[in-house]
């Protein structure tokens, strides 16, 4: 059988469990075998996953085969029409057209169908543990598990896209789940209030690239991505309308992954359970902003526009530059675990941003090599993120989890003694950090999952993220050098500093989780046991760590260029020409370039060393007596017990400053939307609501008391008596008469 | 025992006269093909079975529960009711076995401007050249399909309603009265119909609605009455402007004139055609005004809206879903039906105040529902803000404009009924339509929860819900006439999305502990809906995702319908006029 044949079963499988999941849920309601087999409909949820896991992998090693094997073409599959419809063109003709649906498959896409198709499957599994184990979702987590389901069909009808219009619609159906997932809990009025809030902040950037995409149809035609991205297409079209069109669909990225100035949903978008957090806010749809931006590529490759469009490069790299600056400076004072990751998460997604603004405007300005460098670094990095992320979020999840459960049983034991006790615990926050410590012993596999998981978003030397991480910090300052790159200082300036916030940040988020004394008798209490959670860290952790045979395969060059690139024949000689370049900054040409050789080193210290090392010295600390964490990581534990009992200082200054205070606040963006909501939206529309109560139908009733105050003046002259009728008909008879003669 | 035995005899009574009345209607159906057949074979599947059929049937069946004694009506409720939505269930299976071609074999989607389908003319009133003339194409079916699909399931969900022996026949009658208007090709029995349909609505407003009742039915009723004597003044000049033909006074017309909208809009398309400007310029903007004007009161569209948010709050739940559904359809279908093609040279020299007009009722329809803390009136707001669109999507002059539009009347067609059965559900079970006045709806009323969320998400323009393709298809057209423009509407989407959501956070979600409830329901404690509105809810959901998931169901004889405007070779009205800009 064909693979493609198949292919459509990828999006239409989960789309049809989800109403089967939701019917069933509601028959069999608190039934006992509905609970413990079916797991409310987690297993129908996993099943299909998995056979869709396996569809995907099918077609994506088929692709990377057809690569490798020099006869590669992009997979494209036809599906049918949907409409027909004419259209005026500008000269008058009427010219008929049909919008068809359709699958296409090519080397951005593969990598992000991996991505979404893994992290589904095994975030579904982690729900399993997670979801079902929890007596508050009791009876309705078969509503989780369809939306959950219904999501994954809209990430993989997204990826699968053959135009954009298709894009924008699975698009939309994520922004839906992602609303009704956030809501999950819908009596919390907090949860109610954030997914409103990621609603409609999404929205108005979907607005805008439903904008773009109306600009898209009147230049090309058509949305499909075999006729936009041709490059005469392109070249015939007017350069203005399309970089008004690539502007407006960059707004709609932006609001999508959550980026100054439209990010301010995402940290209370952790309002929803943490297999969501994992999954929406962190693994995949954010990225589908990415997604967005780097389908925009052949807009600037083409030889027409050459040199159009590098302000708008420009404006990408920026953004995330700011992002990934502000992101990481609020994660500094967050305390609740899933916050922290939240912030990171965008920080993340911006430095992804600010590589690929790097990559257009080194293709726009004709730097093609460089320009594939950098695409590739910035969707390797969007691979290593999601993987990582995801693990983190789980991980986050897991602590969480066993959290809620030791306080619980901590609870109902004081329940016994003393009610006084049981009152006060109530407020207990089972995210923040400040009520954890000490757990890296209790829980060997999250400690370890999480420890890999932080190296590989910080950029530890040869786990995860540092692969790609490099290659994008390496792209900005390169972009400086280069004619007309000077403005590329700020985001080069901004990612490099960044890089440090991100050691700080994620190290102190590790340290004050996993290492010292248990702050409070809950976390004392903590055990690892909930099962299915283990599987997807386990699995995750092998992922970020096998990223450096990624790297060596050659994944970022395959991406970037779309060439013969993996081939696990070149294994060692390609990885030791990744590292060579990695730590030597060695370029194609066998020579070591000095000035990325700087920043290269330069990166590496401020996220490897001055980051983690004020982390540990404020938030460092050995584990209590008698505890022994796993052998690797317990060294990471004493090193910053040692460490903080040696350089401990005083940042309570600090702490207390305004500065830290706006941080916490996250920069007052929250309140200054909510004021724009409350003192300009809201009274404009309730002075439109009066406009029309009062005015409008004001005329209308006053049309008709008017009417009725004339009938009732008329009505005065009916007396009844025959003198007035006399009086009046022959003063109606004159009136005639006087007419007649004035006629005539 | 006995009163199981009287209960027993009562409902055999009843199940013989429901029996009856669908035996008789159903070898009244089979047979009357072999009476009206002509010598074509193409059988008048409208006349007696669409229009004929309800409107008698609702009349006898009001009759036979009215010769019940005082007290004893209610027992006529349920064969009543039984039998009223056995007649719109026929109804619907003749107008679903029309559009697959299952009968009459018909290809909606190849239809010239100004041909019809299953078209029939009896003689009417000779004496004034008034003939009986129903006909269907591109535009009317998709009108005549959503009322026969509106009104069942509009049935079951008010199934319950008080005094329902009166109710439904009522709503039977009401899908006479709007097919009649839909299928007219007569403007005489247009504008009978037209008015016919004012009646209905006016005695359900009046019998089941809210405690303003009386004035929101007047208000209605003199409202819109008002504005459709204007078309009437308009009907009648064109009647006068024609030249008397010898052809009519020797067939026994007196007046040598016609009312046949069929000759007018051949009329119109000869003139067009060979470049020249039916009746003069300065006549056909008047009488393009003039229509226009009755129109737009019914669509509604800014400033003439503020009947409908008073009609929407004060009538019954059925009464909302068929105005709302259905009635308002009419507005935008007259505007095709009559001013757009007969008048194209005025079309294009107002095509700018009509999408000033779309414009304003769109984003000032939006504002207005921000503002609005009645749930029932921020709907009849939101409807206003959407028919908007169409009048956006008429004034972008192209093809894929008028499709849009047409499929919007038809999308809004079948959500905006279920945005008041949901309403209507929320009135019924908490005795309120405040919004915030209580919390937590998810909890204690799951499936109300649900259907408005699913409702709430089809209106806003959610991707594969039925709205977004009109709303894709519009913008996309109106960019190409008014360009940056656009960016007004697209943002009125944000503002959509608000009210929407607003609406939701504060009645469906949130009620931590302690549910709140509203004052208004005493000591009632809050239940779910009942199973007919919850099966009403369900077919109303299944529609909205079938024609979003698969528009090309009817967007062909849509496009097909739009395209036959503007194409010469199909009789295009609007090649010569549009076609230069």
């Amino acid at each position: 059988m064909d693979v493609s044949e198949l292919a459509i079963l990828i999006p239409v499988l989960p789309i049809v469990a989800m109403p089967l999941i939701l019917l069933l849920g509601r028959l069999f309601n608190g039934n006992e075998k509905w609970k413990g087999l079916w797991k409310e409909g987690g297993t129908i949820a996993v099943a299909v996953l998995a056979i869709v896991f396996v569809l995907s992998m099918w077609l994506i090693v088929g692709h990377v085969a057809a690569f490798t094997e020099g006869s590669g073409d992009d997979f494209v599959s036809d599906v049918g029409d949907w409409v027909t419809y004419s259209l005026f063109t500008e000269n008058g003709d009427m010219k008929v057209q049909d919008f068809g649906f359709g699958l296409q498959l090519d080397h951005i896409s593969v990598m992000l169908l991996f991505v979404a198709s893994f992290l589904c499957l095994l975030i579904g599994i982690f729900s399993l543990g997670y979801m079902n184990t929890d007596p508050v979702n009791e009876n309705r987590n078969h509503r989780f598990y369809a939306e959950f389901i219904l999501f994954c069909a809209g990430m993989f009808g997204m990826v699968l896209a053959d135009s954009f219009l298709w894009l924008f619609i699975f698009w939309e159906i994520m922004g839906l789940c992602s609303y009704l997932l956030i809501g999950f809990y819908y009596e919390r009025p907090s949860a109610a209030y954030a997914a409103k809030k990621a609603f409609l902040t999404t929205r108005v950037g979907d607005v805008f690239l439903f904008v773009g995409l109306l600009i898209m149809h009147a230049v090309f035609g058509s949305w499909d991505f075999a006729v936009v991205f041709d490059a005469s297409n392109i070249g015939a079209a007017d350069a203005g309308l399309i970089k008004a069109m690539l502007l407006l669909m960059f707004i709609g990225a932006v609001g999508k992954s959550a980026q100054f100035p439209l990010h301010v949903w995402l940290p209370d978008a952790m309002e929803g359970p943490t297999p969501v957090s994992a999954l929406i806010h962190a693994a995949t749809m954010v990225n589908a902003g990415l997604y967005l931006v780097a389908r925009m590529y052949p807009f600037f490759s083409a030889p027409a526009v050459a040199g159009e469009f590098t302000d708008v490069a420009l404006l990408i790299a920026m953004i995330g530059g700011i992002t990934a600056c502000m992101a990481a400076a609020i994660a500094f004072v967050q305390d609740d675990i899933k916050k922290v990751l939240a912030y990171s998460t965008m920080s993340q997604l911006a430095y992804i941003f600010t590589g690929l603004g790097a990559a257009l405007w080194f293709v726009n300005k004709g730097y093609t090599e460089l320009a594939a460098f950098a695409f590739g670094a910035s969707l390797f990095h969007l691979f290593n993120h999601a993987m990582a992320k995801g693990m983190l979020f789980m991980a986050s999840g897991s602590v969480i989890h066993e959290m809620h459960h030791a306080h619980h049983e901590l609870a109902h034991h004081g329940d016994d003694h003393d009610d006084h006790d049981d009152h006060g615990e109530d407020h207990f926050d089972c995210q923040d950090m400040t009520n954890m410590g000490g757990l890296a012993s209790k829980m060997p596999i999250t400690a370890i999952a999480m420890a890999a998981g932080s190296a590989s978003i910080i950029g530890i030397p040869l786990i995860g993220g540092f692969w790609s991480k490099e290659g994008i910090v390496g792209s900005t300052w390169k972009a400086v050098l280069q004619d007309g790159g000077g403005l590329f200082i700020i985001p080069a300036l901004l990612v490099l500093i960044t890089a440090g916030m991100t050691g700080f940040y994620m190290s102190r988020m590790w340290f004050m989780t996993f290492a010292g004394k248990p702050k409070t008798p809950v976390a004392a209490g903590v055990h690892e046991q909930t099962p299915f959670i283990p599987i997807p860290l386990v699995a995750l952790t092998g992922m970020t760590l096998a990223a450096i045979l990624f790297a060596g395969l050659g994944f970022a060059g395959w991406i970037g260029d779309n060439a013969n690139h993996l081939s696990l024949g070149h294994l060692p000689s390609h990885l030791m020409h990744e590292i060579m370049h990695a730590f030597l900054a060695v370029g194609s040409d066998g020579h070591s370039d000095p000035y990325l050789f700087m920043i290269t080193w330069i990166t590496i210290g401020l996220s490897m060393l001055v980051g983690p090392f004020y982390a540990m010295a404020l938030h460092g600390g050995s584990l209590a007596k008698g505890e022994k964490a796993h052998w690797s990581i317990s060294w990471l534990v004493s090193l910053s017990g040692k460490i903080r009992r040696k350089y401990n200082f005083d940042n309570s200054a600090w702490s207390d400053s305004g500065i830290s205070n706006a941080l916490k606040r996250r920069l007052y963006f929250d309140e200054w939307y909510d004021n724009l909501m409350l003192k300009l939206v809201v009274p404009f529309a309730l002075a439109a609501a009066w406009f029309d109560k009062r005015i409008i139908d004001g005329a209308i009733k006053g049309i008709e008391s008017g009417s009725q105050e004339a009938s009732k003046g008329i009505r005065q002259l009916t007396t009844g008596s025959a003198r007035d009728y006399i009086m009046m008909a022959a003063l109606g008879t004159l009136a005639l008469f006087l007419l007649i003669w004035g006629l005539i | 025992m006995s009163e199981t035995r009287s209960r027993k005899a009562v409902f055999e009574k009843e199940f013989t006269v429901v029996a009856t009345l669908v035996v008789l209607a159903g070898a009244f159906l089979l047979a009357f093909p072999m009476f009206f057949e002509d010598a074509v074979g193409d059988i008048d599947w409208i006349t007696i079975p669409m229009i004929a059929f309800p409107i008698l049937g609702s009349l006898i069946l009001l009759a036979l529960a009215s010769q019940q004694p005082r007290g004893m009506k209610e027992r006529m409720a349920f064969p009543v009711k039984a039998a009223s939505l056995g007649f719109s269930l026929f109804i619907l299976v003749i107008s679903t076995a029309l559009f697959f071609g299952w009968i009459g074999s018909i290809d909606w989607t190849n239809i010239k401007l100004n041909e019809y389908r299953i078209d029939h003319e009896y003689t009417w009133i000779n004496s004034l050249g008034i003939s009986w003339h129903v006909g269907l194409d591109g535009l009317s079916f998709p009108m005549l399909w959503l009322t026969t699909l509106i009104i069942p399931i509009t049935m079951i969900s008010t199934w319950d309603e008080k005094s329902s022996w009166y109710h439904h026949p009522l709503l039977l009658m009401m899908e006479g009265a709007l097919i009649g208007v839909f299928v007219a090709l007569d403007l005489f029995m247009f504008y009978v119909f037209w008015e016919l349909t004012l009646i209905p609505m006016f005695f359900l407003i009046l019998k089941w609605g809210g405690k303003d009742r009386r004035y929101a039915a007047q208000k209605f009723f003199i409202y819109t009455f008002t504005a459709s004597l204007v078309l009437l003044l308009a009907i009648v000049t064109l009647y006068f402007l024609q030249n008397p033909s010898q052809y009519l006074i020797d067939k026994g017309v007196l007046t040598g004139r016609t009312f046949s909208m069929v000759e007018m809009t051949s009329s119109a398309q000869m003139a067009a055609n060979s470049g020249n400007t039916w009746l003069g310029s300065s006549m056909q903007n008047a009488l393009f005004l003039m229509m226009v004007l009755a129109f737009i009161v019914k669509l509604p569209a800014v400033p003439f809206h503020t009947w409908l948010p008073d009609a929407h709050v004060q009538a019954p739940t059925a009464g909302s879903m068929v105005l709302a559904g259905v009635m308002l359809k009419m507005g935008a279908y007259g505007l095709f039906r009559l001013p757009m093609t007969l008048f194209p040279h005025a079309l294009a020299e107002y095509q700018d105040w009509l999408m000033i007009i779309g414009m304003i009722s769109l984003v000032y329809g939006a504002m207005v529902c921000l503002g609005q803390i009645n749930l029932k009136r921020m709907v009849a707001y939101s409807s206003v803000s959407h028919m908007g669109i169409v009048l956006l999507g008429i004034a972008s002059m192209q093809p894929l404009g008028f499709a849009g539009a047409i499929f919007m009347m038809f999308a809004h067609g079948i959500i905006s009924p279920m945005l008041f059965a949901v309403c209507g559900s929320f009135k019924h079970h908490y005795h309120t339509l405040e919004i915030g006045s209580l919390r937590g709806v998810a909890k204690t009323s799951p499936y109300m929860g649900v259907y408005m969320m699913f409702a709430w998400m089809a209106s806003l323009g959610l991707p594969l819900l039925a709205g977004f393709v009109a709303e894709v298809a519009v913008l996309v057209a109106f960019w190409m006439e008014y360009g940056w423009l656009v960016l007004l509407p697209a943002l009125t989407l944000v503002i959509t999305a608000a009210y929407y959501l607003w609406s939701m956070q504060r009645t469906i979600f949130e009620g931590d502990g302690e549910v709140v409830l509203p004052d208004t329901m005493g000591d009632d404690s809050p239940r779910d809906i009942s199973p007919w509105e919850n099966v009403g809810n369900i077919l109303m959901a299944l529609l909205i995702v079938l024609f979003g998931v698969l528009p090309w169901i009817i967007w062909g004889m849509m496009s097909s319908y739009a395209d036959a405007h503007f194409y010469q070779h199909m009789g295009g009205l609007l090649r010569l006029v549009a076609g230069g800009a």
